[in-house]
């Protein structure tokens, strides 16, 4: 049995003990000693400011979903706090505007939902890899050059990357990848705040006595990384994929001077040139749009809350 | 192997006074640039290259040649020096615009990190049970595309449409969101909407990872909730809070979104309201100089800037480090 | 050491080879994007365009299959831009640089001058005479650069005025006032029954005043190789005491045009009366969500900015040929088509240049206009067109305006000034440009 196996082994067990240890926890955070026990003021104002808030983060999503089902004129009438029309109306408005927002995207919604789920998952994966390799290269290895590296790079967090976008264009232009997939996900798989975080969560999370073991071993060091690094990684790298993912979701402007194909659009393209018109009104579909694009990034989101919260505290703590 | 062995022995005969060392620091070498490789090419590839193609066009302009009322129907790049420079630093309307940025950042960077704080160590005290739905809800807007969120408010600011405009005003509020003093106020509000629930992840993920026999002891020696917080909590998420500061002020610099779209219904914000805004409009020619040569140093001034506001932030984190 | 780096590069060569398949996946579409290649006699045209085609319209890309249909020699591809007019300048910009450009673009004819001098162009005077007849003139000309054709005109925006018939008739204004000091009596009178005949619209400023100010006269002139720049002209002037005294009064809106507060204005029949632009026609029943509908009607401009009767240009597209294009004289026989397609384009909510055929008015847009022929206006209007020439780079000045315009309408700063900024920052232009100025 090699070391990395046995290390597999341990763990795996490890894992479960963890577990097991964060379910007792839970319980016993939820049942407080009777001396952390608030008392109702602090519990009133506790609930008054948690409700506020949610109110406070709600309500423009809230007044989104009711626009996504107005006209352009029903928009500016009534209080906007409710359906324009009688919910038995509801469908047939909702359809109007989804007939408008395929209209305005010729039909390609969808095909730019999927784009942008290729664009992000695709870019957010290589991203993820590359920015954990370089982490861990510099947290773990002295080469020359290191620390010029780790400076050129820190800088570049400071640098505005949409401004970067003209010259990446021409450069793009130069070796014939403009108006294909790459030319969107090789610049959003560079994030110098994923190669931080990478870095950080290998200096902390990763031991060296393991990295040592499994060389005296005779693993070779891509085995080491791919087998036992990128297991221990794990949680950090969701939250640098997640990142990756959404800021890819959300640019416009790199798409934008990019591509040109219908075809190769992301969605925040199509909403983008609905608003870039001057003389655009159909806001409720562009609300639509947006509700809808956003579906896949929650369901995201909610499937993979347990590794994102794990891997932030991972980085948090010691960051 | 064999490779590897032959230029051990080389390095062995050439470096005799220390050569495992020195082997193993070879080895090493390698074997770092190889991780670092693939992200090292692409960052070459999307940062290095254009930063030197900004830089080596910041002392360019792009100018007529040809004579005649429209030029001879060609721009070309003329040297000019550091003119560009000099535009760019004696330029009123960029400094008004750092200006901005700077007042975004002592102001809405603080009150959206405390604010996250505060929910995160409210979400984290067990007070209230089913906390999940209160954390999906604040982190929701993260999600909604930056142009989407702006829409979304400049929609709510409206005086003839918001129902939050009408609602203030029935009870005697009138509040224009868009007068001049208050339109820098608006807009921090939006990006205080879209990332507040982001940070309040970052901390309270910090706050789970404390080890609860921290509590335990507290709870022993007497100590309240509020003590709690303010003595382990707080200390425990420093770090997660700097980091956060960090990125907020990073994002700040390259402030936007907010501000191009609410010059929709705002038109007196200039196409110089943040030195983003002027980059971009700068390379568009919809302010003159225009080009890529004058945009590129406001880009290249601009990230100084931030570099000088990182260095001083750094200073100054360290200085409270060491209190 | 070899066998560790070799999975490495194996490792790497996956995210590659991944990489290339998407390459491959994306780069059938991008072929059609590479500026016309022949192939056996057969031509491809490539056409980049910001029509809205939005529902219900005709699309851009169903008029071109009908085209291709006909010629199978000359196949054509429309992309539609999905961003502003001014970042569609930039990308053609570097595209044409690079020789991958579009043959074909839609380019402002506010824009047509600094894509000009920018290098975009390319002339096509001698496909382009042919085609004349088929244009009113003065479109035509604004397809021009110092006397050379460099495209064909697509549609207009004569400024004309649109008001609520019924609406006035209540407040006892039986006909529009017709001179400067009878419109501001009578907005008064409106304002103090809570109406508003007139708006004042800060984001259109750049567009629509430089065209009322310059109904009565142009700002820019060549005088041999160089500019003379005059945007403080009578007119302006008149333009500026006209929307000053309306402001000084309360009596006009200051909603921007593009901010949905406009169209509420509309909505809640507190507007009755604003100018605008021929193609905002379709936008406007849009806005109004039915207010008042049947009750407009459009009529020509008042002698109300010192123009006498005459109107000036708010907008309107040219397509141009770009410089890299290999195909002008194809390109252009396309154009000629494409242009000329007048119900389609009428469908697009544009009011053509074309005159090969008499544009209908739809009739979703007489049912909301009082059963009018408002496209005979419209027409009317195009003829009744000062000179207005634009100058290189008139795209700053614009901005410049517009912001400036915004201060008026609160109140800390005058129209006047307006005119006061677009001297100078035309002036500016123009000099950072390189060209030359007459002072």
């Amino acid at each position: 049995m090699s070391t990395a196996e046995l290390n597999d082994k341990e763990s795996r067990a490890a894992a479960r003990a963890r577990k097991k240890a964060d379910k007792i926890r839970d319980k016993h955070a939820n049942d407080l000693p009777r001396s952390m026990q608030p008392n109702a003021l602090v519990k009133t104002v506790t609930i008054l400011v948690l409700v506020f808030a949610l109110i406070y983060f709600l309500f423009p999503i809230y007044w989104a979903i009711i626009a996504s089902t107005k006209t352009p004129s029903q928009m500016t009438s009534g209080n906007g706090l409710w359906f324009a029309v009688g919910l038995p109306d509801l469908p047939a408005a909702i359809a109007k505007n989804y007939s408008t927002l395929l209209g305005w995207t010729r039909g390609q919604f969808w095909r730019w939902v999927l784009n942008s789920l290729i664009y992000s998952g695709v870019s957010a994966l290589i991203g993820t890899l590359v920015a954990v390799m370089a982490g861990y290269a510099t947290a773990k290895f002295n080469f020359k050059g290191k620390n010029l590296a780790i400076g050129v790079i820190m800088g570049c967090m400071l640098m505005p990357a949409a401004l970067l976008t003209i010259p990446q264009y021409s450069i793009f232009h130069a070796v014939h990848l403009t108006n294909t997939m790459l030319a969107i996900i090789i610049p959003c798989c560079v994030s110098p705040f994923g190669f931080f975080l990478g870095r950080v969560y290998a200096q902390t999370s990763v031991p060296n006595e393991l990295l040592e073991a499994a060389r005296i071993d005779g693993a070779s060091e891509a085995r080491i990384f791919f087998t036992i690094v990128l297991r221990i990684l794990a949680p950090a790298m969701v939250t640098i994929f997640l990142f990756l993912f959404v800021a890819t979701w959300n640019n416009f402007l790199l798409p934008l001077m990019m591509v040109s194909s219908d075809t190769l659009k992301p969605v925040t393209l199509g909403l983008y040139g609905m608003v870039s018109l001057a003389t655009f009104t159909d806001r409720g579909a562009l609300m639509m749009g947006a509700l809808l694009g956003v579906l896949p990034v929650i369901v995201l989101f909610l499937g993979l809350q347990r590794y994102w919260q794990a891997g932030l505290a991972a980085g948090a703590v010691k960051g | 192997m064999t490779a590897t062995t032959q230029t051990a022995k080389t390095v062995v005969a050439k470096r005799a006074a220390k050569p495992k060392a020195s082997d193993a620091a070879k080895r090493e070498n390698r074997t770092g640039w190889a991780f670092m490789a693939p992200f090292g090419i692409l960052f070459a590839l999307v940062f290095i290259l254009p930063i030197i193609w900004a830089i080596y066009s910041s002392f360019f302009r792009q100018v007529t040649v040809g004579g005649g009322a429209y030029g001879g129907g060609e721009l070309v790049n003329k040297f000019v020096g550091l003119q560009n420079f000099q535009y760019v630093v004696t330029s009123g309307n960029f400094w008004a615009g750092v200006g901005r940025v700077v007042i975004y950042t002592l102001v809405q960077v603080p009150i959206m990190i405390i604010g996250a704080l505060v929910l995160a160590m409210l979400i984290d005290s067990y007070i209230v049970k089913h906390i999940t739905a209160f954390r999906l809800s604040y982190f929701l807007p993260y999600a909604i595309p930056g142009v989407v969120a702006s829409i979304i408010w400049v929609y709510l600011y409206n005086g003839q449409i918001s129902p939050l405009v009408k609602m203030l005003a029935a009870i005697g509020i009138k509040v224009d969101f868009f007068a001049d003093n208050v339109v820098l106020a608006s807009m921090a509000n939006i990006t205080t909407w879209t990332f507040t629930g982001y940070n309040m992840l970052i901390f309270l993920a910090a706050l789970q990872a404390i080890p609860h026999d921290l509590y335990e002891a507290a709870r022993i020696d007497g100590a309240n909730g509020f003590q709690i917080a303010m003595r382990i909590k707080l200390p425990n998420v420093r770090a997660a809070a700097l980091l956060a500061m960090l990125l907020s002020i990073v994002g700040t610099i390259q402030l936007f979104n907010e501000p191009q779209v609410m010059a929709i219904s705002d038109p007196s914000i200039s196409k110089s309201y943040t030195p983003m805004m002027m980059a971009l409009n700068t390379s568009q020619g919809t302010l003159t100089p225009g080009g890529d040569g004058p945009a590129s140093a406001v880009a290249i001034v601009m990230a100084l800037i931030a570099g000088v506001l990182a260095v001083v932030y750094t200073l100054v984190e360290r200085k409270v480090n060491a209190e | 050491m070899v066998s560790h780096n070799k999975r490495l590069v194996a490792a790497l060569a996956a995210v590659a080879a991944m990489g290339m398949g998407l390459a491959g996946c994306g780069s059938d579409t991008a072929g059609t994007d590479n500026g016309g290649s022949s192939d056996g006699g057969k031509v491809t045209i490539t056409y980049m365009h910001r029509l809205p085609d939005s529902e219900g319209m005709t699309l851009v890309k169903d008029i071109v299959a009908k085209w291709n249909k006909e010629h199978p020699d000359i196949q054509v591809t429309a992309t539609k831009f999905d961003g502003k007019a001014s970042e569609m300048i930039k990308k053609l910009e570097t595209d044409v640089k690079s020789g991958e450009a579009p043959d074909l673009a839609q380019v402002g004819y506010a824009e047509l001058p600094e894509v000009f001098t920018k290098g975009m162009l390319q002339d096509v005077s001698q496909y382009a005479d042919q085609y004349k007849d088929h244009y009113a003139a003065g479109p035509f000309s604004l397809a021009q650069v110092g006397g050379k054709t460099y495209g064909l005109p697509q549609d207009t925006g004569p400024l004309v005025y649109f008001y609520n018939k019924a609406e006035f008739d209540k407040l006892g204004i039986t006909e529009v006032p017709q001179t400067e000091s009878d419109f501001i009596e009578a907005a008064k009178k409106a304002a103090a029954a809570g109406k508003y005949i007139m708006s004042y619209q800060p984001d259109e400023a750049g567009n629509m005043i430089s065209g009322l100010a310059g109904a009565s006269g142009g700002w820019y002139k060549v005088d041999g190789d160089s500019w003379v720049v005059n945007t403080e002209t009578d007119g302006s002037k008149a333009t500026a005491d006209f929307y000053q005294q309306l402001l000084d009064a309360k009596a006009v809106t200051t909603n921007p045009r593009w901010d949905p507060s406009f169209d509420a204005s509309i909505k809640n029949g507190q507007l009755i009366g604003t100018v605008a632009a021929a193609w905002e026609a379709p936008l406007f029943i849009t806005s109004s969500g039915g207010t008042g509908a049947g009750e407009w009607q459009v009529t020509q401009l008042g002698d109300w900015f010192g123009n006498a009767g005459k109107t000036g240009p708010d907008g309107g597209s040219a397509v141009a040929v770009l410089k890299s294009s290999k195909h002008p004289k194809e390109a252009m026989e396309f154009l000629d088509w494409f242009n000329t397609q007048v119900p389609d384009l009428v469908s697009q909510g544009l009011v053509p240049a074309a005159t090969t055929e008499d544009a209908k008015t739809p009739s979703d847009w007489s049912n909301f206009f009082s059963k009018q022929d408002i496209m005979k206006e419209f027409k009317d209007a195009n003829n009744n067109m000062g000179d207005f020439t634009y100058m290189p780079g008139f795209s700053a000045v614009v901005a410049k305006m517009n912001e400036t315009a915004a201060k008026a309408s609160d109140g800390s700063g005058k129209v006047a000034d307006v005119f006061s900024e677009a001297q100078t920052t035309s002036v500016d232009t123009l000099k950072n440009l390189g060209l030359s100025v007459k002072e």
